[in-house]
């Protein structure tokens, strides 16, 4: 991060620890990381254990038997998994654009000084922090008033927006964009949609990237709208659908002992076939990772410190 | 960093002012660009706020009949169904709930304590640790590695737990391998406690140290180096110099924890436990209380009592936190 290369080196010398001191720490930042990626090395690795092995030894840190069938599997039977991910990138898509839409609109105007309603909008938006309706009165609303239930707008619709969101973009085009600039535009003629569009929005780009990304990242995961609105397993997404089943299998492998003859633990849903599912629901998440978290932390701290 | 910790009370500088035609032109602008998420958040924010009346009614879902002006099956019930009073509550009260009642508020609320302590010193220690090693690279690696479980969704964490801790998962088949007896996790409440705290860490600890860091590297660094010159150790420069230009961020936050005390990581409470009903005494929080009920067929009020409860004490727990902060340390109230 290019936060930290702001320390200069004389100070640092200086100020710095003992090697030491350094080394200890060091070893300590090393087994974080070792426990921190230690879930992602599990999946991984149980989702390429053989079904075989995986019944016969239990789940392993290093399988007796390897196996790629899970992801042949489950690029082979297609149809729920398709569906599950057309849902998901539809809505992340569509959501995430909704989202820079709404967040825009909303925040420019709050930036400006000479926006007459500024407080009363703020407020507005605010007050929705501190205080909701519940999840009961929310429920009856999305499902009898709005009834959003069951479509594909359940999916990303009530996530699209955060008054957060909007202050941090706020701040971030407060500090980042001189009034001087917009003052000399709007001498130049350019009406406020044209300053927005043309003159803040490009200046903004890493705030616009947090928030993009966020509301990517919330609805890609979004677990919870689905399991209050979503009835149809044609509309579920990977979360849910993952989700879905894990139950399921728990349930039954843990009363196995119990159901002997019931059960055939052979013929369970595929434990391997369950954990690829989980691989390539982060798979993406952690393939863009690299690409994105320069973006996210930089706005996300000039956003959110310099309120 | 002054004002750093205020983002709401920026108040726009008006000089005076006059509604000439540019300004009531541009006004009009700025005012069609809020309608959108105006709108959103009449839909998703204001609306369900009225049905917080649920909780003082017996509310039945009835069809209104075809000549009444509300024809909403919803509005018609939550108009026409009768006043109860208190009723509602008193169901959360009464002797036989009161030992339920009284465990999903404990463990919500001494969740959110566990996390908040443990999250904030965990956040803030990486922080430091991050800003001193002295090999940026690798500074910058660790850091980037911490942040990725952000991303990563509760579901997925729940079948991480459930392949580490299942009776046949990485656990238990170590243990077997050390002749051990297999731990009973989707059946023995002791764990729950470590194993959402464990996944709380993992989960938040990289994302909440960024601000930290960032202000931590925003710090002068002759303030260090006086402290250093005057024979400061890095522990009395921690305590007297880094913390007390953390605080006011702290704070801030912790002003906003403390007003979700009675909400929590539905996701996480709800996933991870895979629906074992013998672990629920310790998974079930107000949230998951109200959704179980929800899902039941019991009557809406009671969820819709316990609900309310929920969002009133947690709106009353930051404002007033938030007038205590103002009356001690004005500069970082939230509001």
């Amino acid at each position: 991060m290019q936060l930290l290369a702001a320390k200069s080196r004389t100070a640092r010398d200086m100020l710095a620890i003992s090697p030491s001191t350094n080394f200890i720490l060091n070893v300590l930042m090393v087994i974080c990381v070792i426990l921190t990626l230690a879930p992602f090395y599990i999946i991984i690795i149980t989702s390429l254990t053989s079904e075989a092995s995986l019944i016969k030894n239990g789940y392993q840190l290093w399988p007796e038997e390897f196996s790629i069938n899970a992801y042949t599997y489950l690029f082979r039977e297609g149809s729920i998994v398709i569906t599950a991910y057309r849902n998901t990138i539809i809505s992340t898509v569509a959501g995430t654009v909704l989202t820079l839409i709404l967040v825009t609109l909303y925040a420019y105007p709050l930036s400006r000084p000479n926006f007459r309603f500024a407080t009363f909008f703020t407020f507005f938006a605010f007050f929705t922090m501190l205080f909701g309706g519940g999840l009961v009165a929310y429920y009856m609303v999305m499902r009898q008033i709005l009834q959003i239930q069951n479509t594909i707008w359940a999916l990303f619709v009530p996530s699209a927006f955060s008054p957060f969101w909007v202050f941090v973009l706020r701040t971030y085009i407060k500090t980042n964009i001189p009034d001087e600039l917009i003052e000399a535009a709007r001498i130049d003629g350019a009406n406020e949609w044209r300053i927005l569009f043309q003159i803040v929005l490009p200046l903004s780009v890493p705030g616009l990237a947090t928030v993009a990304l966020f509301s990517a990242i919330g609805i890609w995961n979004n677990f919870f709208n689905v399991l209050l609105l979503i009835d149809k397993v044609e509309l579920y997404n990977l979360q849910y659908m993952i989700y879905s089943t894990l139950n399921n299998i728990r349930f039954l492998l843990d009363n196995a002992s119990r159901m002997q003859g019931v059960v055939n633990l052979s013929e369970l849903p595929s434990q391997t076939f369950r954990m690829a599912m989980a691989v390539v629901t982060i798979g993406p998440i952690v393939l863009a990772y690299p690409f994105f978290q320069r973006y996210f932390v930089r706005g996300l701290t000039i956003g959110a410190i310099k309120g | 960093m002054s004002n750093a910790e205020n983002p709401i009370s920026e108040k726009p500088q008006k000089p005076k002012f006059r509604w000439t035609q540019d300004a009531i032109y541009t006004n009009l602008s700025y005012l069609l660009m809020v309608l959108p998420g105006t709108i959103w958040l009449i839909l998703f924010a204001y609306l369900p706020m009225p049905g917080i009346i649920m909780a003082f009614k017996n509310y039945r879902l009835q069809k209104p009949p075809a000549d009444h002006w509300i024809q909403n099956r919803f509005i018609y019930s939550l108009i026409e169904s009768p006043w109860v009073g208190l009723d509602n509550f008193r169901y959360l009260v009464n002797p036989v709930n009161l030992d339920n009642t009284i465990m999903f508020v404990r463990n919500t609320v001494l969740y959110n304590l566990l996390f908040m302590v443990v999250g904030l010193v965990a956040s803030v220690a990486l922080a430091v640790i991050i800003y001193e090693l002295t090999n940026r690279f690798w500074a910058k690696l660790y850091h980037s590695i911490f942040f990725l479980p952000f991303f990563i969704s509760w579901v997925v964490v729940a079948y991480v737990v459930y392949a580490l801790a299942n009776n046949s998962g990485i656990i238990n088949t170590l243990l077997a391998s050390w002749n051990m007896p297999p731990l009973e996790m989707y059946k023995e409440k002791i764990y729950w406690p470590f194993i959402f705290l464990f996944a709380n860490l993992w989960k938040y600890t990289g994302n909440g140290s960024i601000l930290y860091l960032a202000i931590i590297t925003g710090i002068d660094r002759q303030l260090y180096e006086a402290a250093a010159m005057d024979g400061a150790s890095k522990w009395q420069q921690f305590w007297n110099i880094t913390l007390p230009q953390l605080i006011p961020t702290i704070v801030l936050l912790q002003i906003l924890a403390v007003g979700r005390i009675f909400g929590s990581d539905f996701d996480m409470f709800y996933t991870l436990p895979a629906g074992s009903a013998m672990v629920r005494d310790v998974t079930t929080t107000i949230d998951i209380y109200v959704f179980n009920m929800l899902r039941s067929t019991s009557p809406l009020g009671y969820p819709a009592a316990a609900a309310l409860l929920q969002s009133v004490l947690g709106f009353i727990l930051i404002l007033v936190t938030n007038y205590i902060v103002r009356k001690t340390r004005p500069e970082m109230a939230l509001f």
